[in-house]
């Protein structure tokens, strides 16, 4: 469904739109500097829910560090986050995801020797044996939460055809089969918000297509995503809207459609 | 030969107890922790100071704190709970802002720096002198020099050992244990999943702790003396030397890898036949220490008995399993 260029809603309206249309995450002049270095500069930014978001931009254009910083892995020099209503800004990366902000990483950050199984309920939430009382207590105190938690792994592993693999050590992976992990990882936490950092890099070709289907098959059943990618034609398929950075600030944002009638952003990054 | 074979036992068991403390810490979550013998001297004298009497009763030819003269197992206790209550303060200014292997700098710097401030405050812990004649654990009921004291205090060592062996064992294999490897991989992204990764390594810290204050404990009560040259920081090299050839992460391994270092190796070197200037056969050993972590990290860098796989049981309805995305990049 084409969508307009003003998608991405300013912030003082969002509480004025319908539930439906109100952000799941605005950003509010979000800096983050290294040692005088602005790698993110004044960026403000709505993510609307049920939909993927694409940001993209020319390498060294902060979109990762951007990402870093929604999901509390970096600290916002400045600016403000926030998140289904409630402003997580000083909160850690941990108490992010579990509110339901999870993101995934540019380079594999996959569990390496732990199995692709044990890398999924690694990250899976309400386990009574996940604490160190639950785990002194023993199997018979978290045994139900356990084949619980693994039941929906593997079902997730049914879905992502990742079945076979249930008992490799994740190293042992291809690079696009660990991007599989990370996301079905992520999936774990049942996430509202799903921060995707160039998932298709270093990924098979055939595999991108079926990354991007997973994407929007996670859309449809109600997931809010935003991805950093360079896939351009993957982008332009799944996302509406996208977001450009360069330089660590926000140039444009629309449909795909619209950011190529713009010649600034065009010269900036949509050479070719 | 009953006293070779009980110290023998005695020490295995306190090698046990120091390779289970840090092949948790270091082998199942990752922490370097070089200043793990710090621990283990701070259980020795907790336990040492908790049992003796006060330093003037004897005559005032050594000077310590306390002196409580309290019965046992209170010295073991409290020798446990210090051990534990050390980690907070290490932990909160070692592991919460420093990165891996800047805690394993800080931590080794600190091991040197604590046997430095009690070598040289004599009034704290007797300096360098250590402590002596510690009383022996319920050697006011016993005669402690009796051969059936001796496998006592050995098979009840022993016993300790195999005690938190299955704690350290439950404790590893259960979801909270995963979490642990999880953060030992990669703490950032464990981190974005939702696990406080300060928080566990706070706790693991604590529970490592505990049982290196447990194993000094043991080895004062049976040895009876404690002094800086006992702890110096290349004990938790040897300690960490055991748990790489034994099998990080396992406690198998742990196991193993302390009756093949720091008992078998100082056993075996034991029988040498003396050769070169006096001090050859000890350098020659941490020559060979040094040598026996560098090939395993070489060769064999998982151990001798490596870490299991953790495979689930199988599905009660087994699916059949369709096209599964290929293995190309």
């Amino acid at each position: 469904m084409p969508v307009e260029t003003d998608a991405v809603a300013a912030t003082p309206a969002a509480a004025q739109q319908p539930l439906s249309q109100r952000p799941l995450l605005v950003a509010t002049h979000v800096s983050r500097h290294f040692d005088g270095v602005r790698a993110v500069e004044d960026v403000s930014i709505d993510v609307l829910p049920g939909r993927i978001t694409g940001l993209i931009g020319p390498n060294g254009a902060g979109k990762s560090t951007f990402l870093a910083v929604l999901a509390g892995t970096l600290p916002a020099s400045s600016g403000t986050i926030t998140f289904d209503g409630h402003d997580v800004t000083s909160l850690p990366a941990f108490r992010r995801a579990r509110r339901g902000l999870v993101r995934t990483f540019q380079l594999p950050s996959e569990f390496a020797q732990l199995t692709v199984l044990e890398n999924l309920l690694a990250a899976a939430p309400h386990n009574r044996g996940d604490s160190l009382v639950g785990a002194l207590l023993g199997k018979r105190y978290w045994r139900a939460d356990e084949d619980r938690l693994v039941a929906e792994a593997r079902a997730l592993l049914d879905r992502f055809r990742m079945t076979a693999k249930e008992s490799d050590y994740a190293s042992s992976l291809s690079g696009g089969q660990k991007r599989l992990v990370e996301i079905m990882r992520a999936l774990m936490l049942q996430p509202r918000l799903l921060l995707l950092d160039e998932p298709m890099s270093g990924v098979h070709p055939s595999i991108i297509g079926e990354i991007a289907d997973y994407c929007e098959a996670l859309r449809d059943d109600g997931l809010t995503i935003l991805i950093v990618e360079h896939e351009l034609h993957m982008i332009e398929r799944m996302c509406d809207p996208v977001i450009v950075m360069a330089q660590g600030s926000v140039i444009g944002q629309g449909t795909m459609a619209a950011l190529r009638q713009q010649r600034e952003i065009v010269d900036a990054y949509l050479v070719g | 030969m009953t006293y070779y074979l009980t110290t023998v036992l005695v020490y295995a068991a306190v090698d046990i107890l120091a390779c289970l403390a840090i092949s948790l810490q270091f082998g199942v979550s990752g922490i370097v922790n070089f200043s793990f013998i710090i621990f283990q001297a701070a259980g020795a004298y907790t336990a040492g100071v908790l049992s003796l009497p006060k330093d003037t009763a004897n005559g005032g030819f050594q000077t310590y704190i306390l002196g409580l003269n309290l019965s046992f197992p209170l010295p073991w206790i409290g020798a446990t709970l210090v051990g534990a209550l050390l980690a907070p303060p290490i932990g909160l200014v070692v592991l919460r802002r420093l990165r891996s292997d800047y805690q394993a700098i800080a931590m080794l710097v600190l091991s040197v720096i604590a046997s430095l401030v009690v070598t040289n405050t004599p009034a704290f812990l007797d300096g360098a002198a250590g402590l002596a004649l510690v009383p022996q654990p319920l050697s006011d009921k016993f005669n402690a020099y009796s051969d059936g004291y001796q496998w006592a205090y050995t098979i009840g060592s022993l016993l300790l050992a195999v005690i938190v062996f299955f704690i350290v064992q439950r404790l590893i294999n259960s979801p909270y244990g995963r979490s642990l490897r999880a953060m030992r991989e990669n703490e950032v992204a464990a981190n974005a999943l939702g696990k406080n990764a300060v928080a566990m390594k706070m706790t693991v810290f604590v529970v490592g702790g505990a049982i290196a204050g447990l194993s000094g404990a043991i080895l004062v009560g049976f040895i009876t003396t404690w002094a800086p040259s006992t702890w110096l920081y290349p004990e938790t090299l040897i300690l960490f030397a055991a748990v790489i050839v034994g099998g990080r992460g396992n406690n198998y391994g742990a196991v193993l890898g302390a009756l093949l270092v720091p008992v078998g190796f100082e056993e075996a070197t034991r029988y040498l036949p003396p050769f070169g200037p006096p001090g050859l056969i000890p350098a020659l050993e941490w020559v060979c220490i040094g040598g026996l972590i560098l090939g395993f990290l070489w060769f064999r860098p998982r151990g001798v008995l490596p870490e299991r796989r953790r495979v689930f049981a199988a599905r009660p309805n087994p699916v059949e399993v369709g096209e599964q995305h290929a293995g190309g990049n």
